[in-house]
């Protein structure tokens, strides 16, 4: 029987990407549509491809963000309502006006348009989507194995994103763990179980990272070969340069109002970034016993996120 | 060869010194044990010998760090990984990847090994701690034991010389606990690796060991042969019995101990449960529990009798703890039924169950989340509608006095498990479930609360506690349950489940011979 293709057979860097250049198309978009469709793939991804394990649990925590999202963006249209006259009535509830005392009154409820909540929907399932898609990364991607495969000069960012991608399983295990033991007290109600869960569950978590880095640490993790100082600081300099000129470029061309000037910062965003690289990989001794392979499957997620990312920039899916 | 020069320690914002002039050295192939009270120096001594301490504990450190004749003081644990290897208490918290050979080569990535040298290394620490067969699996699919070896492996792999390991042996049952051991025996003694061990069951490994180093509170540390243990109290039964009966030597195995009282046997008294009543507290029919396919408890009954203390024993995964919150009715329960005289937990609210049974779970301090002693005491006084501060008596019953404003997370771990029981007492549970209450505890911390469940026995409670710690559960226990993959295997009385002949005897009925010895606490009985 041939192996079923599960999260696995593609690197965590191919899903990272796709749920990324996924984000990006819902950010772009105006139609409550796209946003859909994007929402739907991201759940079947996760549906189709999901194997056990123990970063794979926090599934229902995205989903429930997601709803979240949704419901509380349409509330708000209702409650904040700013009527506009040509807008027909979709729900028609009565209106009040509370005068805070200062400014002019606020106006609360009162008849609701259909364009409004279409535009509540929209803006909800606009985050909705970019949850989600985080969520399917996550939830697919072996964070471990992100640490391998990512080049050595990242590697030290990299690995503080491990590690706090680590950390929500293993909250999500105490969680369950201190709740059970919190029932024993038979207290439900009140601040005091809010505390009694957080307190131990945070400590937990300290605990557990503190104790990964240093084993990490304890095994060689971090070390460098012969750098000079002013090495260093230039490496450091640089990858900020990089990161700045790159994030800024991406919203000038996502506003779409200066293209050129968005084009020649995210150039200067990526010669900083290749400068940041070649110092840090000067330092690096690590080696590698088996690479991560670029697998077939890898190939069909890296080109479906090239699809979007092009789509995102002509303005396919607006 | 690795020494500490005049190292001294201490932590902000503490008076004393965790650690005050330490002057060690430890030699090629050398197996010591480092020993102390819990919340002594004795882990941060170790950490001090790899640079994790200061780097990753805070603190302040003074004198030096040498190794191989070179001073490395100051030096940070990647720069001292080449040469000394470290493992931690729990494995699985410590992996940084997925599959046994993945972890076993990650340091040597770290290090820059070429891949030729990493195939030949990991061939050589697998074969020595026997994990040939694992190497492509994931580690969570290992035993408790497998992620050991598999931790020591890896912490040996670039060639590490100094191997250094916290408590290895605390989360394993002992048959694993016992090969672990014999493994680092091997290593130091066969491999010439200087193994340097912190460990609470001085048992499991005193027979084994070259040097003992003690840890005293006062952060004074020496070190030596067996003979200091004479005026130590932290000690097991087997060495015990050799200053309470103030024998010419102090004696570390059972094998000397037994020929030293078979020259010359003491007199002692037989453990009586005056308190046992015929009363059932509690009546078990019937239980079982099952996890999608594994069944962890299968079709147990058995009682339990006012003013009895019952044992639950078996191996890691034998059903206990399912067994223990099944009873209480929060935990999963597929059949059966548990009778009491309010009725089956089960269908009780969470309030109505504190007023029948409680359970203190393997991590007690999960149920403390105030920021005071006091504060907690006062808190559950106004739950349980107490105006005569009726928490604290049961709390001082247990602990003695402490200061009300110290915060709950800084008591020792005995105190803290002494104030969980207070708080899930205090509205007036007849039937005390124990999940493995003697983890992390020290022998003095393990003898008070022994003390403190034979006095809450004495007021007539029951109490069902799950352990695998053979000389605790002599010390409290009436009865032994015998837990085998979900299903109780045997139901004897202490003295015989523990006693001479028995699966799973206590020391001193090994040491004596004598059935029905149980505990060293029956001699100094007689001797007073």
């Amino acid at each position: 029987m041939a192996k079923s293709i599960t999260a696995s057979s593609a690197s965590p860097v191919s899903w990272w990407l796709l749920a990324i250049t996924m984000a990006i198309v819902a950010g772009v978009s105006q139609s409550a549509f796209t946003q859909i469709v994007i929402c739907a793939a991201a759940l079947v991804a996760i549906l189709i491809f999901r194997e056990e394990a123990p970063w794979s649990r926090s599934v229902k925590f995205y989903l429930f963000l997601a709803g979240f999202v949704v419901v509380a963006r349409v509330l708000f249209r209702i409650v904040f309502n700013i009527q506009n006259p040509e807008d027909p009535i979709a729900l028609d509830l009565p209106g009040f006006s509370i005068n805070l005392g200062f400014g002019p009154p606020v106006e609360i409820f009162g008849a609701v348009g259909v364009q409004a909540l279409i535009g509540g929907a929209t803006d909800g399932l606009r985050l909705a989507a970019i949850i989600l898609s985080i969520g399917m990364a996550s939830s697919l991607a072996n964070p471990r194995t992100l640490l391998r495969s990512t080049p050595s000069a990242l590697y030290e960012i990299a690995s503080a994103i491990s590690v706090a991608i680590n950390l929500a399983p293993q909250m999500i295990s105490s969680l369950q763990r201190v709740r059970k033991a919190r029932s024993l007290r038979g207290r439900s109600k009140g601040l005091g179980s809010m505390a009694g869960t957080v307190i131990p569950v945070l400590e937990d978590a300290i605990d557990s990272s503190l104790s990964l880095a240093a084993s990490m640490d304890s095994r060689g993790f971090g070390r460098r070969g012969n750098l000079s100082k002013a090495l260093i600081v230039g490496a450091r300099l640089s990858s900020l340069l990089a990161v700045g000129f790159l994030s800024v470029g991406s919203f000038a061309l996502l506003v779409g109002q200066t293209q050129t000037m968005g084009w020649l910062l995210i150039a200067v965003g990526i010669v900083a970034s290749f400068a940041t690289i070649r110092i840090n990989s000067k330092s690096q001794i690590r080696t590698r016993f088996e690479p991560v392979k670029f697998q077939l499957f890898d190939a069909v997620l890296s080109a479906l996120s090239a699809v979007l990312l092009v789509g995102a920039f002509m303005g396919w899916f607006s | 060869m690795i020494s500490l020069q005049d190292v001294s320690f201490g932590y902000a914002g503490t008076e004393r010194p965790a650690l005050s002039r330490v002057n060690l050295e430890f030699l090629p192939g050398e197996f010591s044990l480092v020993c102390g009270a819990t919340g002594s120096g004795k882990s941060t001594l170790l950490r001090i010998l790899n640079g994790l301490a200061p780097h990753f504990t805070g603190g302040s450190l003074s004198g030096s760090l040498i190794l191989n004749g070179k001073d490395v003081t100051g030096s940070k644990p990647h720069e001292l990984a080449a040469q000394v290897g470290f493992v931690n208490q729990q494995p699985e918290s410590s992996f940084v990847s997925d599959t046994v050979k993945q972890e076993l080569v990650y340091g040597m990535e770290q290090l820059g090994f070429s891949r030729e040298q990493m195939a030949s290394s990991l061939e050589r620490v697998a074969g020595l701690l026997e994990i040939e067969e694992l190497l492509d699996r994931p580690l969570s699919w290992l035993s408790g034991g497998q992620q050991q070896r598999v931790a020591i492996a890896s912490a040996l792999a670039a060639g590490q010389k100094i191997l250094l390991l916290d408590e290895p042996t605390s989360a394993l049952d002992p048959e694993a606990a016992a090969e672990i051991v014999t493994v680092l025996k091997s290593l130091a003694h066969t491999h010439g690796i200087t193994v340097i061990l912190v460990e609470h069951r001085i048992e499991r490994v005193i027979e084994l060991v070259d040097s003992v180093v003690i840890v005293a509170n006062d952060g004074l540390v020496t070190k030596g042969g067996y003979e200091q243990f004479e005026n130590y109290h932290l000690v097991p039964p087997v060495i015990g019995i050799s200053t309470e009966l103030s024998w010419d030597l102090v004696t570390v195995s059972v094998s000397d101990a037994k020929t030293r009282w078979d020259q010359n046997p003491q007199s002692w008294k037989p453990l009586v449960n005056e308190h046992l009543h015929e009363t059932v507290a509690m009546e078990i029919n019937d239980l079982s529990v099952t996890y999608q396919e594994l069944e962890a408890v299968s079709n147990v009954s058995f009682q339990v009798h006012a003013g009895e203390v019952v044992a639950l024993m078996g191996k890691n995964g034998s059903g206990k703890s399912s067994v223990l919150w099944a009873i209480q009715g929060g935990g999963k329960r597929t059949t059966g039924s548990v009778k009491t005289q309010f009725g089956d937990p089960k269908s009780m609210s969470a309030d109505e169950r504190l007023c029948v049974l409680t359970l203190v779970p393997q991590k007690a301090a999960d149920l403390l989340f105030l920021n005071s002693l006091a504060d907690e005491l006062s808190e559950s006084d106004k739950f349980a509608q107490l105006t005569d501060s009726g928490t604290s008596k049961i709390f001082e019953s247990l602990t003695g006095r402490l200061d009300p404003k110290i915060h709950p997370r800084d008591l020792s771990a005995g105190q803290q498990l002494a104030l969980v029981l207070a708080l899930q007492l205090v509205k007036g549970a007849g039937i005390l479930l124990l999940d493995e209450p003697t983890r992390g505890l020290d022998y003095a911390s393990k003898k008070s609360l022994a003390k403190q469940i034979r006095a809450l026995r004495k007021e007539g409670k029951s109490v069902l506690v799950a352990s695998h710690d053979v000389e605790f559960v002599a010390l409290v226990a009436d009865r032994v349950l015998e837990l085998e993959r979900g299903k109780l295997v045997s139901d004897k009385l202490a003295t015989v489940a523990l006693g001479v002949g028995s699966s799973n005897p206590t020391q001193i009925s090994q040491i004596t011979g004598e059935p029905g010895l149980l505990t060293l606490s029956q001699i100094e009985q007689a001797l007073k």
